[in-house]
């Protein structure tokens, strides 16, 4: 319209002829869950929680089907690696232990005038040392010169060349001859090059002199733990010398050497059966509590929303080992069950207040009124009028429970409440990388990631799903 | 008697097993105290004029960390470490033990040790710190007073085979009668009841210490409750101790070898038994010494600090529960666990400390023989591992036992981390060896000990730490009258090589009997042994002289020097 007065015709003032369209409908009529859609989907954030939330249940349920590792199959060759490709590994021999190095002719003990001397010089480092046969990470054996009246001798190791006394690294061992000149060296070694020392000792006080030598490791599998692991296929396939492929192990291993993919795949359906399973029970029993305390209202109400109140007081973790116990779960089982019992016996009332806070104002709607008058039975009211109303508030309920779930498993599986050994969860995972995070830092990283990710994909899922859901959202856009 | 079972860690100080008195008095008794020590440690430095360094060459003092504070140091009633080695310090027995771990006298001069009896002759030198004589009647006392009911003393065990000694302790005779009697004040004559071949090492063992009778007399309960409550005759005296917070040593000028020590001061400045403070300390220049756990030994190798290690002496194991009930009881099914299990593997791949040595015998390496050590003189059977013979055991087990298949058996295990890592290996690898489902039960060590007497396991991961520098101190372990054998082993054969080395004077066939018992052990597999601990520690660069051994007192300070 516009402001300017206009000349105007008798035209004008001719009745209109009938547009029947006038009020017709232009755009498609949407439903409730439609319109709550079409705005979930202009939440990006929601979506990509969403493909998180897809990912991750692929991850469960599709991932074992994929990555075919047994996630309890340990691979001590590969202890606490980091994610690594494949990489070829050194068939050998199940070695028998060494015996080391004895001299027959040479002294065990330094003579007693040395010892007595008080003015004895400090003893010199050995003058040679040596490699003996292939070093490989099953072992390393070295061997020395002796030194004149030394007692025995320390061997350290370490993994830069060793300048002072104080670089020397890790004491491996020690032998208690001066005769004895050999030590095989088998802890924990990695494909790597590693500088060992030797210092002698006359019983009393070690040398500050130490000879050194670097050593090139590879790495290396028995063939018996080739066989046992798959890796070739019979024992008469490969011998001693050959190379085969160790597979690779894209996160990593744990500190037995179990690989960590497959770990994280198995520890998530722990973890996403008690995020999910627990959820599902409280939130469908709390509906149906509070739906029902609102829906009667009086003093049924008030008897049901004390109750409601007194569960809530109820401190958690201490019913949850009180569960545990009653539940006589025995050493070395999973606690998983009293875990699940707990989260549904304790955690129902949060959403039974919400459910009878919404069906009590509902109830004083003027459809509801309405319906009453034309005669609506109760049963009908609830599944045609409440239900449906409160089902926006439910699944956002559902959603903001699944991630506190998660974690709640994680964090008793972490204390040692849940799972037990060998099988995996989030939480458990995390404790064991806890203890050698310094190290193997990709230990913790995972599964901590891992729980981060869940509980943060469910908790913006959860939002964007409030604000789809919530009528009065609407007025915001 | 918990004796000297340890807990299957690196981490956990020894020191810890046995905690002293009821808690509420001493709180009420210490908070006052602490204040008070708190004020004063705010102050002192201000006194001196400067900081407390963890070596002081000037003033010839040292400041180290204890791990807990003793319970109290009344030397009959002592079992902990802590309490131990403190003693080791301010009290001297009648032998000790010299920077190389030989035997050498103490109070005593010499000694003769016969079938029926010793005689010690004590030096006429030795004196306690309130310059009175040491002489064979205060032996006298305290070995009555280790026996006396009254006492309650938990290592009382260990001089049983003195004449009379159980009888005394058990009531039925009084404490004069106990085998011990001073022939003038400086000849000692101790009675057996059974040879004790081994004994002048063990009077080296912290209850056979001397205490006076008319000072102990005079304070009665108190005695060795604080500082001033105790009489030294040590290279070392208590000066200052204030409960939780502090424990000072000064040199004792009436030790009869004053002149050979160099130190004037030990100070425990700080009481904590967290590693990672004591790194810290160690770090800052506070304290001279630091013991490392698996994650501090990162920390000490990045710093670049030279890193020692000693054999502490424990030695761990795999135990079974031998009662009649227990499946664990059938050999084959024990023979079939021993023939999977590798040593070397479990050292080297899931330990993964340094230091520690694979566990192939009863008697642990550095374990003194007739001459040599005794590994050399009855080499124990090499651990083998054969998974077909395995195989082969555990059917013969099932047939015997009569099952179709195995129930899931218990591992009970502590809930350190290592014992956990270790436990979870354990259970793998049986699960994949053997088809066995292991439940792994982790338990706190009180919990974990109260399970084990109860008998409520099949497989135990334990460990036991040596009271005497002799290899009997192993070797009794599973003789069926040992309390300590938690497992009720019970074979007759067993028991008598264990009499044989009990009561055998010449050392040749002691070490055979000894390498009776080892056969025994291994073949009927009555626990599998797991490794023999090592500890790491770092030290401060100009501190010599400190001597770790597996006996307590360790660490040793006595000789110790700053260069």
């Amino acid at each position: 319209m516009t402001d300017h007065p206009q000349a105007l015709s008798a035209a004008d003032f001719a009745p209109a002829s009938a547009r029947p369209d006038a009020h017709g409908i232009t755009r498609p009529s949407q439903s409730y869950w439609q319109d709550a859609w079409r705005r979930l989907r202009h939440n990006k954030r929601a979506i990509a929680s969403l493909w998180i939330v897809i990912f991750l249940l692929a991850f469960t349920l599709i991932g074992p089907l994929l990555w075919r590792v047994d996630p309890y199959a340990q691979n001590l060759d590969r202890i606490s690696q980091p994610p690594t490709l494949a990489a070829q590994t050194l068939l050998v021999e199940r070695g028998v232990q060494w015996e080391g190095v004895t001299l027959p002719q040479w002294p065990h003990a330094p003579s007693r005038e040395w010892l007595t001397d008080p003015q004895r010089i400090e003893l010199p480092a050995p003058e040679a040392m040596e490699v003996v046969g292939d070093p490989h990470t099953l072992s390393v054996r070295l061997r020395w010169s002796p030194v004149a009246n030394a007692a025995g001798y320390q061997v350290y190791r370490n993994t830069y060349r060793p300048t002072a006394v104080n670089e020397l690294g890790l004491p491996l061992g020690e032998t208690w001859a001066g005769n004895d000149v050999g030590y095989e060296d088998q802890l924990a070694l990695t494909p790597n090059t590693y500088w060992y020392s030797v210092t002698a000792t006359d019983g009393l006080r070690e040398s500050e002199q130490f000879a050194s030598i670097a050593v090139d490791v590879q790495l290396a599998t028995t063939i018996e733990s080739a066989l046992a692991r798959g890796l070739i296929p019979s024992r008469d396939a490969a011998q001693a010398g050959d190379y085969v492929a160790m597979p690779a192990n894209p996160f990593g291993t744990d500190y037995l050497g179990r690989d960590m993919l497959a770990r994280l795949m198995h520890g998530a359906r722990t973890s996403l059966f008690i995020g999910i399973a627990a959820p599902l029970l409280f939130v469908l029993f709390g509906t149906v509590y509070g739906a029902f305390a609102g829906f009667a209202g009086g003093r049924t109400d008030d008897f049901m929303m004390r109750i409601a109140d007194f569960v809530i007081a109820l401190p958690f973790l201490l019913f949850m080992i009180l569960i545990r116990v009653a539940s006589g779960i025995g050493p070395g089982e999973s606690g998983i069950m009293p875990l699940l019992m707990a989260l549904v016996v304790l955690s129902w009332p949060a959403t039974a207040r919400l459910v009878r806070g919404q069906i009590l104002q509902i109830r004083e709607e003027g459809y509801v009124q309405a319906a009453r008058l034309l005669g609506a039975r109760d049963h009908y009211l609830i599944l045609r009028h409440m239900v449906p109303n409160t089902l926006g508030v439910i699944l956002v309920t559902l959603t903001f429970a699944i991630p506190t779930a998660i974690f709640t498993e994680a964090f008793l599986s972490f204390i040692g409440m849940g799972v037990a050994p060998p099988v995996p969860s989030w939480g458990s995972m995390s404790n064991e990388g806890l203890k050698s995070m310094l190290n193997s830092p990709h230990e913790l990283f995972f599964p901590a990631l891992f729980i981060s990710i869940t509980v943060l994909a469910f908790n913006m899922l959860g939002d964007g799903l409030r604000d789809a859901l919530d009528a009065r959202m609407r007025s915001r856009e | 008697m918990t004796g000297n079972l340890t807990l299957e860690t690196l981490e956990t100080h020894d020191g810890l097993r046995a905690r002293g008195d009821p808690a509420l008095p001493a709180v009420r008794l210490v908070l006052p105290l602490l204040v008070a020590t708190l004020t004063l440690a705010l102050l002192a430095p201000a006194a001196d004029g400067r900081l407390r360094e963890a070596v002081d060459a000037e003033s010839r003092t040292l400041t180290l960390v204890l791990e807990q504070d003793p319970p109290q140091l009344d030397s009959t009633r002592s079992t902990d470490t802590v309490s131990i080695r403190v003693l080791g310090h301010v009290k001297e027995g009648l032998t000790r033990y010299d920077e190389r771990n030989q035997l050498i006298g103490g109070v005593a001069e010499r000694w003769e040790v016969r079938e029926d009896g010793a005689t010690f002759w004590l030096r006429r030198d030795a004196r306690w710190s309130d310059g009175a004589p040491v002489t064979a009647h205060d032996f006298v006392y305290a070995w009555r007073r280790v026996q006396d009911p009254a006492t309650t003393s938990e290592y009382a065990f260990i001089m049983y085979g003195i004449e009379n000694a159980e009888a005394v302790n058990t009531g039925a005779l009084p404490p004069s009668e106990l085998g011990v009697r001073a022939a003038g004040d400086h000849i000692l004559e101790v009675g057996f009841e059974r040879p004790i071949p081994f004994f002048a090492r063990l009077a080296a063992f912290a209850v056979f210490l001397p205490v006076r009778e008319d000072f102990a007399a005079t304070r009665g309960d108190r005695y060795g409750s604080s500082a001033a409550d105790m009489l030294y005759n040590g290279p070392f005296v208590i000066s200052r101790w204030s409960r939780g917070a502090r424990l000072t040593l000064d040199r004792n000028p009436h030790y009869w070898e004053s002149d050979a020590i160099w130190l004037n001061r030990i100070d425990f400045g700080y009481i904590t038994a967290d590693t990672r403070a004591e790194l810290n300390l160690f770090r800052d220049g506070k304290v001279a010494m630091a013991n490392l756990d698996s994650e501090t030994m990162h920390n000490a190798l990045q710093q670049r600090w030279r890193i020692h290690r000693f054999d502490d002496g424990v030695l761990f194991y795999v135990g079974f529960n031998h009662r009649p009930d227990r499946l664990t009881r059938n050999r084959n099914l024990r023979r079939a666990f021993d023939l999977t299990f590798d040593p070397h593997e479990f050292v080297n791949r899931i330990i993964a400390t340094p230091g520690n040595r694979p566990g192939i015998s009863l008697f642990p390496a550095w374990m003194q023989g007739a001459e040599g050590r005794l590994r050399e003189e009855v080499p124990p059977r090499p651990s083998e591992v054969d998974l077909e013979r395995a195989r082969h055991y555990l059917e013969l087990a099932r047939e015997e036992l009569g099952l179709e298949r195995f129930p899931p058996i218990v591992l009970l295990t502590g809930d350190s981390p290592t014992a956990n890592k270790q436990a979870e290996y354990l259970q793998s690898m049986w699960g994949q060896t053997l088809g066995l489902e292991i439940r792994v039960d982790v338990q706190i060590f009180r919990q974990r000990l109260a399970k084990m007497t109860a008998g409520d396991y099949d497989l135990v991961l334990a460990g036991w730490g040596p009271d005497y520098n002799d290899p009997l101190t192993f070797g009794d372990l599973f003789a069926s009258w040992n309390l300590n054998n938690r497992g009720r082993y019970a074979n007759d054969e067993l028991d008598h090589w264990v009499r044989r080395a009990q009561n055998e004077l010449d050392p040749h066939l002691r070490a055979q009997a000894f390498g009776e018992i080892q056969r025994i052990v291994a073949e009927d597999v009555v626990v599998i042994p797991t490794y023999e601990r090592a500890r790491l520690y770092v030290m401060h660069p100009r501190l010599k002289g400190v001597v770790r051994r597996q006996i307590s007192p360790d660490p040793d300070f006595n000789r110790a020097w700053i260069e």
